[in-house]
């Protein structure tokens, strides 16, 4: 059995599915990492990235483009986060129960709203067709490489701009300046407004480009990943998303890393729930008990250095 | 005076959320539905009426849907008031029911204790379940929201494994446990098919309780006030990380024994193949409550109301049940919004001190006069 999953795990194919499944974890992870850093809760990614799937698949349906389907998702995700912004930040709804709110709305509203456009029942398998969904991309020179080219070649364009992002990401927050007030708000909202930083401006676009970030992350979702939408989309992506963002240190290269290892863990159940003797729902449990592990291990190492930091003062 | 003026305030603004989420639904219906009005009258009036009077078989069937929420209600109640974002009740609902189902199967002492023990062994499972995430959160500081997340699909992966692999009934065509002792099921309320079981009364029996442990007793206090201003808590020598684990192990409790009352009372075998989506129903009552025990039942009560009216108007109309959730959430965001009509409550606060002062003015000087 282990050999089994062992020969299994060092085939290219493995590999690149890890990179396949991690995107749509690694765009929401991406998103808690923005708004998280303008000290803004966005837990709401599950519900936001599940409705961003639904209008991507229907956008592209209308005007039969996937890329005009992509950009709906993006500007619905905006929308759904500025909707959280406005509760949370001008009716002082907290942030948590506003991002709850949006996930209570997605499961029934999308079903809703799915029939009230189309009249379709909960999936929108009839309404996609191959020349809608996101098209993969070979890379020329890197594709003839053998087992590189296996692994890092013919993933969909969203993808490597997940990837791209974690960098983009990175760039924003610490390389310019709105960047910089982003983190200022979050660090110390006090200390920011006393030196003219509109804090509730900033967390607005902290959270409009998290929309933007679950907007790709549902359309990767419902226009490659499974080929259409369905209630079921999602699965949880998004709250693992808030637990990669937490071990990552809601930095966008550890957060990255860390929805790798998620990544990892998903694709390892793909794989390992078609061997015998192997339970799939145990399996399926991994990921999530990896989190908790992960998280466990984060805030015990953070504990410590907390610790050591005391011990010198004394 | 002004304790009361604030208490109408809050009606009003319950009543405008309220007002909000039915015109987000009228504008979806007329937009859905050939015939609004009848969609309309389905949702609003056809649980209570049929027919020209009173159905007290769809009264039933709301009471009987209100038992699990105002459990998962209760929970939230507790452990949001220590400011605890615990979403673990979802998961919760999921293994009491499991748990309680295996011990009414296997445990069967063949009398009614069964159901005690059942209902208390589950709850207690749960109970210690919850306890993990907390003392995370204690001990490590670890987001007690993250880590029961994911809890919540760890003990529905955990509790599918020993549903497919080791109890499930092999003579059945779909997969569910064996049918739990007769003595282990919770009899009914009232004759007839209804749903509605003794577990309605053990709900509000235990509003009445942690009402009471929540307004009259110290650990309840020291919750709420952790909830209100944790350092102040600590400076004046609570112990304030023993009380975040209480509290969640109180709501771990709570949704447990929901979730053992929904199945030990509605089924004859545990068949739940996802969660079943109380616990979030839960904190939607919670909110809507404002974290106030003893008004859970009455927000259970709404949220059954407009549950069954949506799956009514589904049933007869052309509209998708599922526009409840639309609607719940739209009442659930306004709830929450403290800062909602705030200029208006800005008002009456205005108006009551005006008041004060002018009675304070006007009896001033009799008591003047009475000294000269």
């Amino acid at each position: 059995m282990f050999e089994q999953i062992i020969t299994m795990v060092f085939q290219t194919d493995f590999a690149f599915s890890i990179f396949r499944i991690t995107a749509p974890i690694l765009f929401a992870a991406l998103a808690a990492v923005v708004a998280e850093k303008a000290g803004v809760v966005n837990i709401g990614l599950e519900g936001i990235m599940l409705i961003c799937g639904l209008f991507g698949t229907l956008f592209s349906f209308w005007t039969q483009s996937w890329f005009i389907g992509v950009l709906g998702a993006i500007v619905v995700g905006i929308l759904l986060a500025l909707m959280i912004g406005f509760f949370a930040l001008k009716l002082h709804t907290d942030i948590i129960l506003a991002g709850i709110a949006v996930n209570t709305m997605s499961a029934g509203g999308t079903i809703f709203l799915l029939y009230l456009f189309t009249g379709e029942r909960g999936n929108t398998a009839s309404l996609t067709s191959s020349n809608i969904l996101i098209p993969t991309i070979k890379i020329p020179g890197l594709h003839q490489i053998p087992i590189l080219g296996d692994i890092f070649s013919g993933h969909a364009v969203l993808t490597y701009v997940a990837f791209l992002l974690v960098f983009l990401i990175w760039v924003l927050l610490y390389k310019t300046s709105i960047g910089l007030q982003i983190r200022a708000v979050g660090e110390n909202a006090h200390a920011a407004e006393s030196v003219g930083v509109s804090v509730i401006k900033i967390q607005y676009i902290a959270l409009a480009i998290s929309g933007i970030l679950c907007g790709m992350g549902g359309a990767f979702m419902s226009m490659y990943y499974s080929q259409s939408w369905n209630t079921g989309l999602v699965a949880g992506r998004g709250f693992i998303a808030l637990a990669a963002q937490a071990m990552g240190r809601g930095e966008p290269v550890g957060t990255m890393f860390s929805s790798l290892l998620f990544g990892f863990a998903q694709a390892l159940r793909t794989k390992v729930s078609g061997v015998q003797g192997v339970s799939s729902n145990l399996i399926s449990a991994m990921p999530y008990l990896v989190t908790i592990i992960g998280l466990v291990l984060y805030a015990a190492s953070t504990m410590k250095k907390v610790k050591k930091i005391k011990n010198k003062d004394k | 005076m002004n304790n009361r003026r604030m208490f109408m305030f809050e009606i009003i603004r319950g009543a405008a959320a309220i007002l909000v989420a039915l015109i987000v639904a009228m504008v979806f219906i007329f937009i859905c539905s050939d015939k609004p009005f009848e969609a309309l009258r389905y949702m609003l009036v056809a649980p209570l009426i049929t027919n020209g009077s009173i159905s007290m078989n769809s009264i039933y069937t709301i009471l009987a849907a209100m038992t699990p929420i105002i459990f998962t209600g209760l929970a939230v109640c507790v452990m949001f008031s220590s400011n605890q974002f615990n979403l673990g009740g979802e998961g919760c609902v999921m293994l009491g029911g499991f748990v309680a189902a295996l011990v009414g199967i296997y445990w069967s002492t063949g009398t009614y204790l069964d159901i005690v023990i059942a209902v208390l062994v589950a709850s207690a499972a749960c109970a210690a379940v919850l306890y993990i995430p907390a003392v995370l959160k204690v001990k490590l500081g670890a987001s007690e929201m993250v880590s029961s997340l994911m809890m919540n699909y760890i003990i529905m992966y955990v509790v599918l494994h020993f549903l497919n692999h080791v109890f499930a009934d092999g003579s059945k065509g779909s997969v569910q446990t064996f049918p739990f002792a007769a003595t282990a099921k919770i009899p009914q309320l009232v004759a007839g098919g209804s749903k509605l079981t003794w577990g309605f009364l053990i709900a509000l029996l235990f509003t009445l309780l942690v009402a009471l442990f929540m307004y009259r007793m110290r650990w309840g206090y020291s919750i709420r006030m952790i909830g209100i201003n944790e350092n102040f808590a600590k400076y004046s020598g609570m112990k304030v990380g023993a009380v975040i684990i209480l509290s969640q192990v109180i709501g771990g409790f709570l949704s447990g024994m929901g979730g053992a009352i929904e199945v030990l009372g509605r089924y004859e075998t545990f068949l739940w193949r996802d969660l079943p989506g109380h616990g979030w129903t839960g904190i939607t009552v919670a909110i809507l409550a404002k974290n106030n025990p003893i008004f859970i039942p009455v927000a259970a009560f709404f949220i059954s109301y407009l549950n069954r009216g949506c799956t009514l108007m589904a049933t007869y109309c052309d509209v998708p049940s599922e526009m409840v959730d639309i609607i719940q959430a739209v009442i659930f965001l306004f709830f929450a919004a403290e800062k909602f009509l705030a200029k208006y409550r800005q008002k009456l606060v205005v108006a009551g001190a005006k008041e004060e002062i002018a009675q304070k003015t006007a009896s001033t000087p009799k008591a003047e006069g009475g000294e000269a």
